[in-house]
């Protein structure tokens, strides 16, 4: 499902890559921009985290022609007053501007790098909203996000991964260069389709997919076929269909079943009878005190 | 500096990676042996250094450093080191006592204002004037060494403020000036909110380039093994790997081993 992602050319798509410290989802981001480049679309990056070079490194030079980076990584704030795009102006008004302004090819994609800088500034929900309205907009086919999910609240990762069509959780398998991409896409039918992949994603950006890992931590699974245990014994285990019948006939002493419950509870006639007399300080109660018992 | 260190790292004053940013952390340790290595390593490396002491006086480092075989005097004098002096500053600050220009960079310590751009613009104009050594030559790529940030989240500093002067930090220092970064985070073990220092420490984590993890030894106190340091670093795709060493801090220095290979075990 992971190479399939970048292939679907419904609008409105938003795509949501979550990571954490251990493995960096942004290799897996570059893959996505390089594919939207190799089809000719123009891509826009909102660049707050990495700087333009960390981001360009990798991508296929043919195309970077229409490879777009705002660059919101030297001066987010205003600071320094060298700012080419604030974090203020992540908005949709600016955004829709700008991706209009330089529009070469049939579609645009959009990539937040990342979303997590952006929520650190603004109210999630102005955030969410902003998002729903450039998905709606039709000035970008699809948005990529990445999302760290260990900076946030559970909550605010989970509004943001709603609005998603598609969300891809990364993870490192023993602190090894393996990745696994937990994948949810939600088509517009409604349903949903989830998958699990373990992938590696080269410096040269080739994404090679596996369906478990080449070196597996995981112990093999017993073979199927058993020995039989009683072939090679000096003394006679087996059973014969006599003794299989009346092996399962057998009442076993602690089980509480159907024939001793009836004898039990079974009144004894003639011999046994007890006749109580109660004396005059007696607190005799007629009632059974074991009457609501299910037995 | 520490030679077994540099050795671990594949690194030496006259061969070092530049653009970094060295993310230094302890939990129930003290990490600050590693601010004096990278302190006299650069230093040794000649490059120029700007020093942010919040939480030790100048004369603390300079002693260590003696030990070490660096002068830090002499490359103050030089003008190699640029030394900001917090414990010593900040209650002239607080008691309103300094009117000097350069209260602009304390501005964290006055409410309701606890941003950081006044320190940031001391940074930058700390590192940005270049300068040369005596002799001629300029100096070897700038370097920002901060001991520590968790101090500022006790002194009223938001850690999202910290995360914004960090990330500016990187993007002069490291981007534009092609220097490096070491940084120092001390957790304690408090629970996870949005303004502890592990919620800081967690978000440097995904900035940094390297990463040094000081913590003590699981097991406890142990006379000839100071703790463990884990070694991550982080980057592209193929370079994400994690080492675990062990070390012991000595009078002139610490030695760094594989675990198990103590030489009082050996």
């Amino acid at each position: 499902m992971l190479l399939e992602v970048s292939e679907r050319t419904q609008f409105g798509g938003v795509v949501i890559i979550r990571d954490t410290s251990s493995y960096s989802g942004r290799h897996l981001l570059k893959y996505y921009i390089n594919c939207a480049l190799k089809r000719e679309e123009d891509v826009h990056v909102l660049g707050f985290e990495v700087p333009e070079q960390e981001l360009r490194a990798g991508l296929d030079s043919n195309y970077m022609h229409l490879f777009h980076f705002h660059n919101a990584y030297i001066d987010p704030l205003g600071w320094t007053k060298q700012s080419s795009f604030t974090v203020k102006q992540f908005n949709t008004a600016d955004v829709t501007r700008l991706v209009r302004e330089i529009q070469h090819a049939k579609a645009s994609i959009l990539v937040i790098d990342s979303l997590s800088w952006v929520i650190r500034h603004h109210n999630p929900v102005a955030i969410c909203q902003q998002l729903q309205e450039l998905k709606r907009g039709g000035s970008v086919r699809m948005i990529f996000g990445l999302l760290h999910t260990d900076l946030h609240q559970q909550g605010i990762v989970d509004s943001i991964s709603h609005l998603a069509s598609t969300v891809i959780s990364v993870t490192s398998v023993n602190h090894a260069h393996n990745a696994v991409a937990k994948t949810m896409h939600r088509k517009k039918s409604g349903k949903v389709m989830r998958e699990e992949e373990f992938f590696t994603v080269k410096d040269d950006l080739t994404l090679s997919v596996e369906k478990r890992p080449s070196q597996s931590g995981h112990v093999q699974m017993q073979p199927d076929t058993k020995a039989d245990p009683m072939s090679n014994l000096t003394f006679n285990l087996r059973l014969s269909e006599v003794e299989r019948v009346a092996k399962e006939k057998v009442a076993l002493p602690f089980v509480f079943s159907q024939e001793k419950k009836s004898a039990l509870l079974k009144q004894s006639q003639g011999s046994g009878r007890i006749i109580y007399e109660p004396d005059a300080s007696d607190d005799f109660d007629e009632e059974d005190p074991d009457d609501d018992l299910d037995v | 500096m520490f030679p077994d260190l540099n050795s671990i790292l594949s690194s030496s004053p006259d061969n070092f990676r530049e653009r970094e940013f060295i993310l230094l952390s302890d939990r129930q340790a003290d990490a600050s042996f590693l601010i004096h290595h990278y302190l006299t390593f650069y230093l040794r490396a000649r490059c120029k250094v700007c020093f942010l002491g919040l939480v030790q006086s100048f004369s603390h480092y300079s002693v260590v450093s003696q030990r070490l075989g660096v002068n830090l005097n002499q490359a103050k004098e030089k003008g190699q080191l640029v030394f900001l002096e917090g414990l010593k500053a900040s209650p002239r600050v607080l008691l309103n006592e300094d009117t000097s220009d350069t209260t602009h960079t304390f501005d964290y310590l006055r409410s309701p204002c606890a941003e950081l751009r006044g320190l940031f613009e001391f940074v930058c104009n700390s590192l940005s004037q270049g300068g040369s050594e005596a002799g001629g030559e300029p100096w070897a790529p700038p370097v920002l060494i901060i001991d520590d940030l968790s101090v500022l989240l006790s002194l009223g500093v938001s850690a999202g403020a910290i995360l914004d002067f960090t990330h500016y930090c990187q993007a002069t220092v490291c981007s534009q000036l092609q220097g490096s970064i070491v940084a120092l985070v001390r957790c304690d073990d408090e629970e996870w909110d949005e303004e502890s220092s592990s919620y800081l420490l967690k978000a440097l984590t995904h900035q940094c380039s390297l990463s040094l993890r000081v913590e003590g030894l699981s097991t406890g106190y142990c006379r000839d093994i100071h703790g463990q340091v884990e070694i991550w670093r982080r980057g592209r795709a193929e370079e994400n790997q994690r080492r675990v060493f062990q070390y012991k801090v000595h009078d002139k220095g610490a030695s760094f081993f594989a675990p198990g290979t103590s030489r009082a075990v050996l």
